[in-house]
């Protein structure tokens, strides 16, 4: 067996072993969108696939004065967007001064940055929603971006970066009389865009399925965000599966595209700094 | 968890605070009020399209800003954890929130409205009113009501020659052997019964056997509750012994917590008798079709002779404590809209829950909706039957308490412990939450 032909079946041999693995973990999504097009007394008769596409549940949910899911997904692409940019300019920053500045206290520093991470969400939640109250911050995006604008898990993933990159870079940029600023903007960002890449699908991510905080610090229908949205498709006493799903879809299908766009940098950049070579 | 021991403690604080939103001394356009609500799905619709019904009748005057503020559990974390701010007008909580909300000292008994405006009472539905009365005062103003009833598969009760609905659980372990369906190979193919594994259930049948939940005539007395009684009237026992002999003989599968499962099960014919609110009626119609005839009965009674009757679940309508007289003046105008017969006819016929005014009945819709869903009559005797004294009990750790119920019927369903067991640990737990809600806030 010649090279080649060694090639193809090792691609076959892939293909077969990753075909099956991609159905199992696509069905429970073409089953959502099934459902979401089903006519209703479908739903539980344990069909894998609609008898007939039915759109109302798609129109409801974007015409029912209800639900607002366009303003909903604008505010939370604009939350989101903001978050994840905030976050990689703050995090590059944290993290250049953490692996290439040195100053009194960066390993206590360092320490203090991680230690937030140990600390869950649900214990800073009330503290945070009573100083948002206090400012009267309620009822605008300011509330939903200020708290996430910084994150230990991004300062650190940045940092391990960045001890990667050869020292001998830093200094010969200093030598030749490059600020930090700069050299920061021209030579570490640029070189860094897996990470940085990695770290934005990420908090985009994140800040898209968020659902406690924004239900907390919003009231108004103009600053809902998405997931709320999902969440009033459905009641306790008058479920309907396939409005429910509809909504999922809507709501799946951004942040779903942001993966696939960024799926390169996703995973390159997860696996960077795991090791320091 | 965390987040609602803090919220606890974000009342305790809030309580004392009380600070007022200052009256408005001139006011410009319509007054504003702001109304939280956790209704979603059909139910949010239909509410959404009573308010702009109100709006438009008083432009110019009153104008209501409806919130969504999340499920029932999410909207009353978040009305606890603003204290005694008063984001709202008008909030819309769920039964078991209302012993919490009474003690808040954050809100207007409708009472007072009631006795001013001279409004007659009696209008409101009693059995209903009666849940959300404490010493002879109405304090929220009844809205989404329903009671649990029974569903039956009519079709396949015909095929087994049985012909009227089960009253009681002897009658639902005679008639579950005649449905159940068994295959070849031994599997079960079709259960006769199946319950979910829902706390309110539990409440149901303490009521069901005229007993108390809790004491100090079930939390409604002048004191609070200070324990829970269904371990010393024997009332627990017996509810789960019944329960215990449905999983263990096999009667019925364990079906999960809450009631999606049951649902699920009852719709796709694999079980043929199930529990479930009268306000999931529609729901089940619509998802059903044509496939089999659904039957409505009264909720089952543990034992034949019980004397005791059904409470409502559901929710109510708070008018908050602004301090801004003409605020809550136009928030009296809108409760009484909200229960006003016509309203109160679309309500019932776009969601399933009972009218709560005694007029509606007379309206056109609702005897439209009745031709359409003569189930729904069943539903409607039931609550008439019962009677006032049987309201259920109100306790201020309700919510944690069912869960803990839902928890100790999980580990019976396992087979961890035996059905004394799972008393013994749940009015252990339970007393412990009142307890340390007793400590912290009275």
């Amino acid at each position: 067996m010649n090279v080649l032909q060694r090639r193809k079946w090792q691609n076959i041999g892939r293909f077969a072993l990753n075909i099956p693995l991609l159905l199992i973990i696509l069905v429970p999504l073409l089953y959502t969108f099934a459902i979401s097009v089903m006519p209703p007394d479908e739903i539980y008769e344990n069909h894998l696939f609609p008898t007939s596409v039915n759109w109302a549940n798609y129109i409801l949910a974007f015409t029912n004065p209800a639900y607002h899911f366009l303003r909903m997904i604008f505010n939370s692409f604009l939350v989101s967007t903001s978050v994840m940019f905030a976050q990689m300019v703050t995090c590059s920053l944290a993290a250049f001064a953490f692996s290439f500045l040195e100053f009194k206290g960066k390993r206590v520093l360092f320490m203090c940055v991680l230690a937030t991470m140990m600390v869950p969400g649900e214990v800073t939640i009330m503290a945070n929603y009573l100083t948002i109250v206090d400012w009267g911050w309620l009822d605008s995006y300011k509330a939903l971006i200020f708290p996430y604008m910084t994150s230990a898990m991004g300062i650190f993933l940045l940092r391990q970066y960045y001890l990667t990159f050869a020292k001998e870079l830093y200094e010969a940029a200093k030598l030749d009389g490059c600020s930090n600023i700069r050299f920061l903007g021209s030579i570490v960002v640029p070189l860094s865009r897996p990470a940085l890449g990695a770290l934005g699908a990420y908090v985009f991510l994140n800040t898209w399925n968020q659902y406690m905080w924004p239900l907390l610090v919003t009231n108004n229908k103009n600053y809902r965000t998405v997931q709320i949205g999902i969440s009033m498709l459905y009641d306790i006493d008058a479920e309907s599966l396939g409005l429910m799903m509809a909504g999922v879809i809507i709501v799946i299908v951004p942040s779903l595209s942001i993966f696939v766009f960024m799926n390169k940098q996703l995973i390159n950049g997860l696996m960077a700094g795991a090791v320091k070579g | 968890m965390a987040f609602a021991l803090l919220s606890g403690v974000c009342f305790a604080n809030g309580a004392s605070e009380t600070t007022a939103t200052p009256a408005a001394a001139k006011r410009s356009g319509p007054i504003e009020l702001t109304f939280w609500h956790a209704m979603g799905g059909v139910n949010g619709e239909a509410l959404v399209s009573m308010v702009n019904e109100f709006n438009k009748q008083n432009e110019g005057k009153i104008h209501v800003n409806y919130e969504y503020q999340g499920k029932y559990d999410d909207e009353f974390s978040k009305i606890q954890a603003s204290g005694g701010k008063y984001p709202c007008d008008i909030i819309q909580v769920y039964d078991i929130g209302t012993r919490y909300m009474i003690d808040s000292g954050w809100i207007v008994p409708v009472q007072n409205y009631i006795k001013k405006d001279n409004y007659d009472i009696s209008k409101i539905e009693p059995n209903i009113a009666a849940y959300y009365t404490v010493d002879n005062t109405l304090y929220s103003m009844p809205f989404n009501s329903s009671t649990p009833v029974l569903y039956y598969n009519k079709t396949a009760f015909k095929e087994a020659g049985i012909d009227k609905a089960p009253a009681c659980f002897e009658d639902v372990f005679a008639d579950a052997a005649k449905l159940k369906q068994v295959n070849a190979d031994g599997s079960v193919k079709r259960y006769g019964f199946g319950m979910g594994n829902y706390g309110w259930f539990f409440e149901q049948w303490v009521g069901k056997m005229g007993k108390h939940y809790v004491n100090n005539n079930n939390g409604r007395g002048k004191d609070h509750a200070t324990a829970v009684e269904f371990d010393s009237n024997g009332a627990g026992i017996q509810i789960l012994n019944v329960w215990d002999k449905v999983l263990k003989e096999g009667i019925g599968p364990y079906l999960n917590m809450g009631n999606e499962d049951a649902k699920a099960a009852f719709i796709s014919g694999n079980i043929c008798i199930t529990l479930e609110s009268t306000a999931a009626l529609k729901s089940l119609l619509t998802n059903v079709g044509d496939k089999f005839e659904i039957g409505v009965g009264y909720f089952p009674s543990i034992n034949r002779n019980d004397v005791g009757g059904v409470s409502v679940g559901g929710g109510s309508l708070w008018m908050m404590n602004t301090g801004d007289q003409a605020r809550m003046d136009a928030t009296w105008e809108f409760l009484k809209f909200m229960i006003s017969p016509e309203e109160q006819a679309f309500w019932n016929s776009k969601t399933g829950y009972f009218p709560v005014t005694v007029a509606a009945a007379d309206t056109q819709t609702f005897k439209d909706n009745i031709a359409k869903y003569p189930q729904f009559q069943v539903a409607i005797d039931q609550l008439h039957s019962s009677a006032p004294q049987y309201a259920g009990a109100l306790l201020s750790v309700f919510s944690e308490s069912r869960q803990i119920v839902q928890n100790y019927i999980a580990r019976l369903a396992n087979k961890e412990l035996d059905a004394q067991g799972t008393l013994d640990g749940m009015v252990k737990e339970i007393n412990k939450a009142i307890d340390s809600y007793n400590l912290a806030n009275y």
